[in-house]
């Protein structure tokens, strides 16, 4: 009960972070602030440049001098300074410009991409004035614009969506060896395996407890994210892939409690060796978590049933490794000491 | 000194013991599991992460296109006729034709657009950084001069814009004194072979990994302040969580032996020996505490060495590491089962590390970053220097509540709180009790709230960078019933378990003066605290609404223990449930008067 209400929190709890973060960082979000007219200093010789940033309709450009636009940046009535020399378009050398921004500035950063925008035309612009002291030129691709791109998308849909639902697999398969070592260091297991119930039972009933738990939280997670307007193209399928990873990853904690009996060894072990296997299966093409970016974005093949028929493979496998293992145990643990 | 020496001589039984446990079975799997470790991360560092292969489905018909993509495998690419392409152009995110992108509406195609536009700019790069002619390839250099100004939390927070909107066309005039400024050289003042290499450099970092982790300054430009307009970018908020992975996840394991150690003594009553003998459970807990604190200190040591870090970062770290032994002593020691560990430590560092991780996304960006000692960290990174208030300011809280906790810690390591199987809440609330003194009750109130002032500080905190990013009505809203419910609570905790401890004993009387004791405890620990440490946020809307009792010290006085008193008095007449109506009520009242105090303060 303790476990479900904890993971809600923190479910509900990440959500929040996660909108926030996104409106912080959202370009839509920040372009609320865009309708203002930010005012820029331009210093030095006049250029294309000047004609540029005029045109643009987000920047009111005033000719300054520049001690003066300088000390009017600090007291924030501009937002940016630009100082331009006087350098030929097609001098052999660079036009080196230099750009004063406010430090320590949400709004600059608004600034910094409203003149990126306006720089990079001009970069575009020389270039084709210079464009004949080229030797190759590149292959051209023309690519809209796309006004409302998140540029959380990748972010949400191919990290935070896979971690987040394989965060209550590693979660239950820790749970496994806290209930498994929990037995043995309370010496409660021998009272437990005077009644009828085997330690088959017992280790079988903590496994499916531990596994029951993965799809109800992953499944959580994943209302959660749809509430939070994030759409998640094949729910049920992430559901399956996570639940054979699941097993895997708490069938391995089973060996490592059953093998250990003692909760720190075991779970200094378990969480070592998680790592590598997380490390090494990410390393691999058409790893579960990729299968669960793609199912996620909707861009899933039929090769995902290939990867659930491997994952399910390794699990019977990995079940009857921990099933001898468990017969052996119980045999030790009945020879005379 | 017998003091000290019986921490020494813990110190010592504790490595003897941690390694005992660890010794014959896990140090070999341990150092085979290392050698896997480094083996499997070279082999994934040469492959790559694989998680967002495939997620873009492209068309084209040009093959030059289809190898421009190739190089990115989160695009899986389609070559056919544009005939057969135009037949199920549906199922593609992008279709590329006769040099043009042509891009789906939806979300997945307009970040496919974003990523392929990303991936075009660093094709051209890496042509233009072959051309003999550097400048004709790159003919704009920008020199990027960052200037600080003074005004800076208050003024962006309370909805003052960066300028004001100047209707003429007027250049505006700066109230302060101009300092001359020498015009900038317009030569760039670097060879062009300079430049290359270095363009180079930085096109290169754009690998497989760095797409995912963008590890450190990676993102900066290693030409210093020179930058092509391509390489001028707002600051990227992910470096920070690379930070939280390499130097808090380690603290946070290390702590959890901690908690493990102390949790053994707990089972079947292992620890009754030790506490029968004349040393002090101080003792006792630093003793077991200290080789783990030696050994996360050495542990980020290394890491900064191996970083190449100045060593200044440890600086910040070590009130972090005093914070989580803290909680780990404390969830050691009341947590029933393993179960309960794991949950509370799980649920724990989860905040904890949200508490760290969320505001120094903001490093460089906004100074509530500085709540968080990760941004000194990623400043001291950077190079930018801290001054020694930002010190105190990010820190100071850590420090207290670790030394609180510690102190509730020592004052309840006794074998009647160890081994009792008391739940959770029970356990928290004669925690409590215990630090209160029998003789002088009001006096230990009043200390009491004084000193929880910090972990009440931390929450408000928290709540602040949580609700920090809401759209502004919501999040003043939610963090005024935030704040005073965090404030009512805390306060009531003292008088409920006084009350729990000896029901027949707490009279209408008593119930008064220990409501007056607790606001002025809480009052006390307030103001000093908040004239130490925060009055950089105390001076914002926000913090108006957290600490509102600056103005007069009558009024807060008259809230606090008008909304103890009602707290007591429900307690007292309905138990379990009046506690909870009580409390609903004191916050908002609570809540009333914060809004009176701020729109006071508005107009």
């Amino acid at each position: 009960m303790l476990a479900i209400l904890l993971q809600l929190f923190i479910a509900l709890f990440s959500s929040f972070l996660m909108v926030g973060l996104t409106s912080m960082y959202d370009p839509a979000a920040l372009s609320q602030y865009s309708h203002y007219q930010y005012p820029i200093g331009y210093c030095g010789a006049d250029s294309d440049l000047k004609n540029l940033l005029q045109a643009n309709g987000g920047l009111r450009v005033y000719d300054m001098d520049l001690s003066t636009a300088l000390e009017a940046l600090k007291e924030r009535k501009l937002s940016a300074v630009i100082y331009v020399p006087d350098t030929k378009p097609d001098a052999v050398d660079p036009v080196k410009i230099t750009l004063y921004t406010i430090q320590n500035d949400l709004q600059a950063a608004v600034v910094d991409v409203k003149l990126k925008d306006v720089l990079t035309r001009y970069e575009t612009d020389l270039r084709q004035v210079r464009t004949a002291r080229l030797n190759e030129i590149p292959v051209p691709l023309d690519i809209p614009s796309t006004p409302g791109a998140s540029s959380f998308y990748e972010f949400v849909y191919g990290l935070l969506i896979p971690l987040l639902v394989l965060m209550p697999a590693i979660i239950s398969s820790a749970l496994v060896i806290d209930l498994i070592t929990e037995e043995y260091q309370n010496n409660t297991l021998e009272t437990l395996l005077s009644t009828p119930i085997g330690l088959h039972e017992i280790l079988w009933g903590k496994v499916a407890a531990a596994l029951v738990l993965v799809p109800i939280q992953a499944g959580a997670w994943l209302i959660l994210l749809m509430a939070n307007g994030i759409s998640i193209a094949g729910a049920v399928p992430i559901l399956m892939q996570v639940t054979a990873v699941a097993a895997f990853l708490i069938l391995l904690g089973t060996i490592t409690a059953l093998y250990y009996r003692e909760r720190t060894a075991a779970q200094f072990v378990y969480s070592t060796a998680i790592v590598v296997v997380l490390l090494f299966a990410l390393a691999i093409p058409g790893n579960p978590l990729n299968v669960i970016a793609r199912l996620a974005v909707g861009a899933a093949g039929p090769e995902q049933w290939l990867v659930l028929g491997l994952v399910s493979a390794a699990v019977l496998l990995l079940a009857l490794v921990a099933d001898r293992f468990a017969a052996k145990v119980m045999r030790l643990s009945q020879s005379p000491k | 000194m017998g003091y000290t020496r019986d921490i020494l001589t813990i110190s010592r039984w504790e490595i003897r013991r941690a390694f005992g446990t660890m010794g014959k079975n896990v140090i070999p799997v341990a150092v085979l599991l290392l050698v896997l470790l480094i083996v499997v991360t070279g082999f994934t560092a040469k492959s790559g992460l694989h998680i967002q292969d495939g997620i873009y489905h492209v068309a084209t018909d040009q093959p030059d296109i289809a190898g421009l993509l190739s190089g990115d495998s989160r695009f899986s690419t389609d070559i056919a006729p544009i005939r057969d392409i135009e037949a199920n152009q549906d199922s593609y995110d992008l279709v590329i034709t006769n040099n043009t992108v042509y891009v789906a509406d939806t979300d997945r195609g307009k970040s496919a657009a974003t990523t392929l536009s990303r991936d075009y700019s660093h094709y051209l790069t890496s042509v233009y950084n072959q051309e003999n002619d550097l400048f004709a390839a790159y003919p704009l250099w920008i020199d990027l001069q960052t200037i600080t100004s003074e005004l800076d939390f208050t003024a962006t927070q309370s909805g003052q814009q960066i300028s004001v909107r100047t209707r003429t066309n007027l250049p505006p005039v700066p109230t302060g004194p101009v300092e001359p400024v020498p015009t900038p050289a317009a030569s760039i003042g670097v060879t062009s072979e300079q430049l290359r290499t270095d363009l180079q450099q930085s096109s290169t970092q754009n690998s497989q990994i760095s797409r995912y982790t963008d590890i450190f300054s990676g993102s900066e430009s290693p030409l210093g302040t020179f930058k092509t307009p391509d390489q001028l970018s707002p600051p990227l908020p992910f470096d920070s969580i690379i930070l939280v992975f390499v130097f808090i996840f380690p603290l946070y394991f290390m702590s959890q032996f901690y908690m493990m150690s102390i949790m053994n003594e707990r089972i079947g009553r292992r620890g009754e020996t030790l506490l029968s003998t004349p040393v002090r459970p101080s003792a006792i807990i630093v003793g077991k505490m200290l080789p783990y604190f030696a050994g996360m200190v050495i542990i980020c040591a290394a890491l900064t060495v191996w970083l190449k870090a100045p060593l200044l970062i440890l600086l910040p770290l070590v009130p972090v590491i005093l914070f989580f032994l803290a909680t780990a002593l404390l969830i050691g020691m009341m947590s029933r089962s393993f179960k309960e560990l794991s949950f509370i430590s799980i649920f724990f560092s989860t905040v904890a590390t949200s508490y760290l991780f969320f505001p120094s996304i903001f490093a460089n960006i906004h100074v509530i970053s500085l709540i968080s000692p990760l941004t000194l960290i990623i400043l001291t990174i950077q190079g930018t220097a801290y001054t020694a208030i930002d010190y105190l300011y990010s820190t100071s809280l850590f420090w207290l509540t670790g030394l609180v906790l510690f102190y509730i810690g020592v004052v309840n390591f006794r074998e009647e709180r160890l081994f009792s199987q008391e739940g959770l809440l029970t356990k928290v609330s004669s925690f409590v009790s215990t630090a209160l003194s029998r003789k002088h009750p009001y006096v230990s109130l009043f200390l009491l709230n004084a000193l929880l002032i910090p972990v009440v500080f931390m929450a408000q905190l928290f709540l602040l960078v949580l609700f920090f990013n809401l759209p502004m009505p919501a999040s003043l809203i939610l963090l005024l019933i935030g704040a005073a419910f965090v404030e009512e609570v805390t306060k009531s905790v003292g008088i409920w378990s006084l009350m729990k401890r000896a029901p027949t004993l707490f009279t209408w009387r008593a119930a008064v003066v220990a409501s007056a004791a607790t606001a002025l405890g809480f009052l006390f620990g307030e103001k000093l605290l908040l004239f130490v440490t925060l009055s950089q946020i105390s001076q914002s809307v926000f913090g108006s609404v957290l600490f509102t009792s600056l103005g007069s010290l009558w009024m807060p006085f008259l809230l606090h223990f008008g909304c103890v008193l009602i707290v007591a008095a429900s307690i007292k007449k309905g138990g379990k449930i009046g506690y909870v109506l009580g409390i609903v009520a004191a916050v908002a009242i609570h809540c009333v008067y914060n809004v009176y105090i701020i729109f006071g303060w508005l107009t």
